[in-house]
């Protein structure tokens, strides 16, 4: 029987499943399918099999990483949230996808990575408790290099002279965005109807984190709280789909499948719907007892290890510079007597 | 531009009338100009045709440097200057056309959509057939990008060119896909805007748009360019109806008007 799919992806925080935002989409399809995946949720990329998040490990042993593959993967492995679609609206998808990717991605890279209060305050700080030492030194400021080239060479050509500006212009295209797909979905529950479609997960992800996540410097959230039915949609798939990852009340049923590795297989939505709140969530906890014990192996070792390691140094240092010093010792003579004896010998000459 | 800055250019905008004399910049059509480069121009000048606003077509070596965003086109217009579609339809909006003003909210949403798409999907695949695909590179564009400069600024300008759209590429994700896929996935957006124009004769049926203008200048160009193979304009070739399309098109704004700016026919 060939193993079941793995997915490996950044674990939860900020009232979310995942915080970053392709895990985020990969998650949301693979709960709207149903996709028996075994879900790991880690923070530790080099711990993934491909060296970033996410990453499927299909039943074969192959490794996807790129957040598109890994949807048409599932698709092939007949978990389809497409497959209602009409052409036409299969070619809206494909339409509306460039039209995040060209409108809201960049201002979602620098919401998050580039704007230095919400980078300081709020994915910095994430990231560097969530990251194993000695990560946390140096990846966030990598990712956040990583970040602001990609948004350069994305909004490339209008050189940053005047950084105000290209924020302001890229801003009031997000805000433009933003309403086209208000407009779009109106007030049906989702975009194509009564099913959460591919196109779902992927506007969902971007519209949830830019929601939810406690931004100092969110016009855009301001903006996208103005947006009610976009709002409703956002609290409606989180309450549907993820009711105990949201960082809600925790799942009444013992222990949820929190992040202990264990299959994640779908189940019918909860029969209670948990009334549906407002954009504002309970603060969310950032150490879940989940993610706890799991690391608590490794927070103990780690302290074992420094430890260790302060000691070594110690050690090598007062031998290295002479305070202590070890003397061979001359076999069957204790060397206190015999040096005693060389001393008094010395004296009596 | 800043929002302040904006609304003073479409208050001047707005003033004045669109004069006689406007004029489009573009590079030489024969030797230099590039499949890309000639898809946004065939596009700006379809959608001012479909405006009804006469526009002059001038060709200069150095329009990429005269351009204030660096991109080709850009219209001359009184004395202003605008470059990239974008651009251009929200200044000719401030002078009072507008071809989708018959839209509502929800196809405006659309029309904003496949714009993207074709922008995102189309035009990406040009420029990594362009400059990414060593057959095409070493054939076509080198040459072709240089050719209005001596030796050695042609070769050193192209390489130039090149390693900027290469590192493009990689940003969005593109750096490691093959000819193949990207094949693949200009058959995924022709298909797209074939089933979203299923039979009408425009995008948003009676009145083109400047959706209209786009997927014309794209598709035409691809067409009727000549590269090293032809498996990019099979792939369009495939969807009858996007060929009717941009045959009406030529027709309609091109032939009828005696303009017959457009060398090349479509057979």
């Amino acid at each position: 029987m060939a193993a079941p799919m793995e997915l490996f992806c950044w674990s939860g925080g900020w009232g979310l499943p995942s915080v970053d935002l392709d895990s985020l989409a990969v998650l949301t399809y693979a709960r709207f399918t149903g996709a028996p995946l075994k879900v790991h949720k880690i923070t530790n990329p080099w711990r993934s099999p491909s060296g970033t998040l996410p990453a499927l490990r299909t039943s074969h042993g192959e490794v996807i990483s790129v957040p598109h593959k890994i949807i048409t993967h599932l698709r092939k492995e007949k978990y389809n949230a497409d497959y209602d679609l009409s052409a036409r609206q299969g070619a809206d998808t494909l339409a509306f996808m460039s039209l995040l990717e060209e409108k809201l991605l960049p201002v979602l890279i620098h919401t998050f990575w580039v704007d230095s209060k919400n980078f300081v305050e709020v994915t910095r700080k994430w990231y560097a408790e969530a990251l194993p030492f000695p990560l946390n030194f140096f990846l966030p400021g990598r990712m956040q290099r990583q970040h602001l080239e990609r948004l350069q060479l994305l909004c490339g050509e209008h050189r940053p002279e005047d950084e105000e500006e290209l924020e302001k212009e890229l801003y009031q295209e997000a805000l433009e965005c933003l309403t086209l797909l208000a407009q779009r979905l109106g007030s049906h529950r989702f975009f194509f109807g009564d099913a959460p479609a591919s196109l779902d997960a992927f506007v969902f992800s971007y519209l949830v984190l830019l929601l939810q996540a406690k931004l100092p410097s969110g016009k855009l959230q301001a903006h996208l709280r103005g947006l009610p039915n976009l709002c409703a949609y956002c609290t409606h798939i989180l309450s549907l789909y993820f009711p105990w990852d949201g960082g809600k009340a925790r799942w009444r049923g013992g222990t949820g499948p929190w992040d202990s590795g264990q299959g994640l297989q779908e189940r019918a939505p909860p029969p209670t719907f948990l009334p549906c709140p407002s954009a504002e969530v309970p603060p969310p906890r950032q150490t879940p007892a989940g993610p706890e014990t799991e690391e608590e192996p490794y927070g103990r070792r780690n302290q074992i290890l420094s430890v260790l390691a302060g000691l070594a140094a110690m050690a090598g240092y007062a031998l290295l510079s002479g305070i202590v010093s070890i003397q061979r010792a001359a076999p069957a003579r204790t060397p206190d007597t015999r040096a005693l004896g060389m001393a008094e010998e010395d004296e009596e000459e | 531009m800043s929002l302040v800055a904006e609304a003073f250019v479409s208050q001047i905008a707005a003033a004045e009338p669109w004069p006689e004399n406007a004029t489009l910049y573009q590079q030489l059509k024969g030797e230099q100009i590039l499949l890309s480069d000639n898809a946004a121009s065939l596009a700006v000048q379809a959608f001012l045709q479909m405006c009804n606003l006469p526009i002059k077509v001038v060709c200069r070596a150095n329009a990429e440097y005269m351009s204030p965003s660096g991109k080709v086109p850009f219209i001359h217009v009184g004395n202003q200057v605008v470059s990239e579609l974008g651009p251009i339809v929200q200044f000719v909006k401030a002078k009072g056309h507008s071809l989708s003003d018959g839209l509502d909210e929800v196809q405006k949403a659309e029309m904003k959509a496949y714009m993207e798409l074709v922008n995102n999907m189309l035009l990406t695949a040009e420029l990594y057939l362009q400059w990414c695909d060593e057959a095409t590179v070493g054939e076509i564009t080198h040459a072709r990008y240089g050719s209005p400069y001596p030796w050695p600024l042609n070769h050193i300008l192209a390489y130039q060119k090149q390693w900027e759209v290469k590192r493009k590429m990689k940003a969005i994700g593109w750096g490691n896909k093959t000819l193949d896929q990207v094949l693949e996935d200009v058959d995924q957006c022709c298909q797209a805007l074939s089933q979203r124009l299923g039979t009408q004769p425009y995008f948003f049926n009676k009145q083109p748009t400047e959706l209209d203008a786009l997927v014309f200048g794209h598709l035409y160009t691809i067409l009727t360019t000549q590269l090293t193979n032809d498996e990019l304009s099979e792939k369009v070739k495939n969807y009858s109806n996007l060929l009717a399309f941009c045959r009406r098109i030529e027709q309609h704004y091109f032939e009828d008007r005696g303009k017959g700016s457009l060398s090349i026919r479509l057979s």
